[in-house]
């Protein structure tokens, strides 16, 4: 069973509706037994980090996420959220991954549209995915490039499209609204 | 510029010949199709493909094996060789080849190039001038046609060409650089220049870009490795290095009782189909993102926008934004729950900027566009509510500024002007609007072609461009848009 968080920050109803079409069953719940017993894990999110770690905290599942051993997938503010801390409101996330979010200064903000992400690092994640295809993102604050960061995107200057620690795998995008090439993403997630 | 990878074919195999000579021509690679692919996935952005079999006898001879090259590709292809007649120039171009590459045709049948200009445009026919000795040759550079390289580009750019493929032959696979000072002196007033013939490595393409050439074409130096693949994709996208960000295609549909309908001003609505299955079609043609407005926006009708939103977000994997007659937190929220990745706002936006600030502060900047009606009113522009309908003494770029302040995400400009009459975007006010806010725009109101979307990307920084019935009536293509978007180095996604 695939476990969606459900921490009333999510463009659920996408993300759903991706694996609907990949033919997969999921729960969306906030519940940390059920999520400690899925077999994989997403973390969505969209808007502001400060409501979203509050959120968290309230539902008790920052310790929850901590302390996963199955695969986890955050996507955009999701991935932003395994940093250590977050620009923000100057937050501190759930630290799972060392580094913090940064704001875009240079290019208009947000960020809006299909980027080239490159493949840094082979990863079973890319698997059927040809380097340098386009995904579509949404954000006003990125995660620089790490040792953790196995893709990079260029807006302004090269940041962390993807990156990987573990378990943890954290996507900038949105693979639920990026076409076949996303649709591929998720599936090779859920495979893992 | 362009970095364009040559495939010159012979009996169905690429081969190269050195100085135009067909007795020492060297194979490199047997199937053209696995080169073609591979080039596209080494970051080509456009190729150039040579029927010789055609050139030197004076019709296509690999025009199938061709047209199979590029169907298999997203990229833009021009192709040449033996195009001397009508039906060989229609076979290619109706066959989703972009460009048709012109020669000895075009020195001998001026009415022929006449023709082809005005049924395909100026975009997708490009003339090609060898030079020999000074002399322009034709006939697959075995005969001279008594022209200089001037005469000739005086005369083509009479007919009305506007772009050049000019090659030395001798310099032709000697790999010793590209005659740059012929271009240079050539006079060739606002025409956009290819050039080929000896380009030998990455510094020859330095020189070609920094002469102001709009593409160079590359042969030998590709298949010998000279070129590094990492260097063809850096110089397509050099450009605008600083991003690799695309332009977005967006297609509007205006729905009315959950029908996609075409009419100007709510009058005469025609039925334009489902919305589901144009989404469907827009989307497996390229396009990045979608809109949906409902323009009746009645409470009844409210239930077939959410049956509608919740169908689309279920087959759909684009993002998609839902406008109109959006007036509480609510509807908002409904529609995000129902699926939608953004709203629009219009009116309200005017009538209640605290909205906006509350939208954004409950859902996010990211999903809220608000839509700006907007009319010329001597140098400025002033906004408009319901439809049009209702002036509001309020001036255009002070709201976007308002607006983004708020916490809009976007903003799509309209423009009252242009709506309907198919002469392309307000470029004055997209740019004056794109310079004061520093959040993405999206262009709309005004399309009639093609050339309309190069302007608006090329002279001004609007993020997206926004169509609605040059897409509906299948007047303009998205797929054969993006390419020659592509072509004109407008970073697209293919």
């Amino acid at each position: 069973m695939i476990a969606i968080i459900d921490y009333k920050s999510g463009n659920i109803a996408s993300l759903s509706a991706a694996l609907d079409r990949l033919g997969q069953q999921y729960i969306i719940t906030a519940d940390p037994d059920s999520i400690r017993q899925a077999d994989k894990v997403i973390l969505p999110g969209v808007g502001r980090a400060k409501p979203a770690m509050k959120e968290l905290q309230e539902l008790d599942l920052v310790w929850v996420i901590r302390e996963l051993k199955q695969p986890l997938l955050g996507i955009c503010l999701g991935m932003q959220l395994l940093m250590q801390s977050s620009a923000e409101d100057e937050i501190e996330c759930l630290g799972i991954i060392k580094g913090s979010t940064k704001k875009f200064t240079s290019l208009k903000v947000p960020q809006i549209g299909w980027n080239v992400v490159a493949e840094i690092n082979d990863d079973p994640l890319f698997s059927d995915i040809p380097n340098k295809s386009y995904f579509y993102f949404v954000h006003s604050y990125y995660v620089p490039v790490i040792s953790k960061t196995i893709g990079s995107t260029l807006y302004g200057k090269h940041f962390s499209a993807v990156i990987k620690q573990d378990n943890y795998f954290g996507v900038q995008f949105h693979p639920e609204k990026s076409g076949s090439v996303g649709q591929q993403l998720l599936n090779n997630f859920l495979n893992l | 510029m362009k970095v364009i990878p040559a495939i010159d074919l012979i009996d169905g195999k690429c081969v190269r010949l050195t100085q135009g000579n067909y007795n020492c021509k060297k194979k490199y690679f047997d199937d053209p199709i696995r080169i073609a692919k591979s080039f596209e996935q080494q970051g080509a952005t456009m190729i150039h493909i040579i029927d010789l079999d055609g050139a030197r006898l004076g019709r296509s001879i690999n025009a199938d094996l061709i047209c199979e090259i590029v169907d298999i590709l997203s990229i833009p292809v021009q192709v040449g060789g033996g195009v001397r007649d009508l039906r060989t120039a229609q076979q290619y171009l109706d066959n989703r080849v972009d460009r048709i590459i012109i020669g000895t045709a075009a020195i001998k049948q001026p009415e022929l190039v006449a023709r082809l200009l005005k049924k395909y445009g100026a975009e997708r026919i490009v003339v090609s001038l060898d030079i020999k000795e000074d002399e322009v040759v034709i006939e697959g550079w075995m005969d001279s046609s008594e022209l200089s390289l001037n005469q000739a580009v005086k005369r083509i750019y009479m007919l009305g060409v506007r772009e050049l493929i000019i090659t030395d032959v001798s310099k032709d696979g000697m790999l010793a650089g590209p005659n740059i000072e012929l271009v240079r002196r050539a006079e060739i007033g606002n025409m956009k220049v290819m050039i080929a013939g000896g380009v030998a490595n990455d510094v020859d393409i330095q020189r070609c870009e920094q002469a102001g050439l709009d593409g160079v074409i590359i042969g030998k130096a590709i298949y010998e490795g000279r070129i590094s693949q990492f260097q063809l994709e850096a110089d397509s996208f050099r450009k605008d290095a600083v991003s690799n960000l695309t332009k977005r295609i967006i297609p509007c549909m205006d729905i009315a009782d959950g029908r996609v309908v075409k009419g100007i001003n709510f009058k005469q609505l025609q039925d334009a189909g489902d919305p589901v299955e144009l989404a469907k079609l827009y989307s497996n043609k390229g396009a990045d993102e979608l809109v949906f407005l409902d323009i009746t926006a009645t409470i009844e009708n409210r239930l077939t926008l959410y049956e509608l939103v919740e169908k689309v977000a279920a087959q759909i994997n684009i993002p998609f934004t839902v406008g109109g007659g959006i007036r509480i937190l609510e509807d908002i929220g409904r529609l995000l729950k129902f699926g939608a990745d953004k709203v629009s706002i219009g009116s309200t936006a005017v009538t209640n900027s605290d909205f906006v600030k509350q939208a954004a502060e409950r859902f996010g900047t990211q999903c809220i566009v608000i839509s700006i009606d907007s009319k010329q009113v001597g140098d400025s522009w002033e906004i408009y509510i319901k439809g049009g309908r209702e002036a509001t003494g309020i001036d255009a770029i002070k709201f976007a500024r308002k607006m983004e302040r708020l916490g809009a995400g976007e903003l799509l400009v309209n423009s009252l002007d242009r709506d309907g009459t198919k002469q392309g975007y307000d470029l004055a006010l997209m740019q004056t609007i794109s310079t004061a806010v520093n959040i993405p725009i999206i262009a709309s109101s005004g399309v009639g072609k093609s050339g309309d979307f190069l302007d608006v990307f090329s002279r001004t920084d609007v993020d997206a461009a926004l169509a609605a019935s040059v897409f509906h009536s299948r007047g303009i293509d998205i797929q054969r848009l993006k390419k020659y978007l592509l072509a004109n180095n407008i970073k697209v996604r293919i």
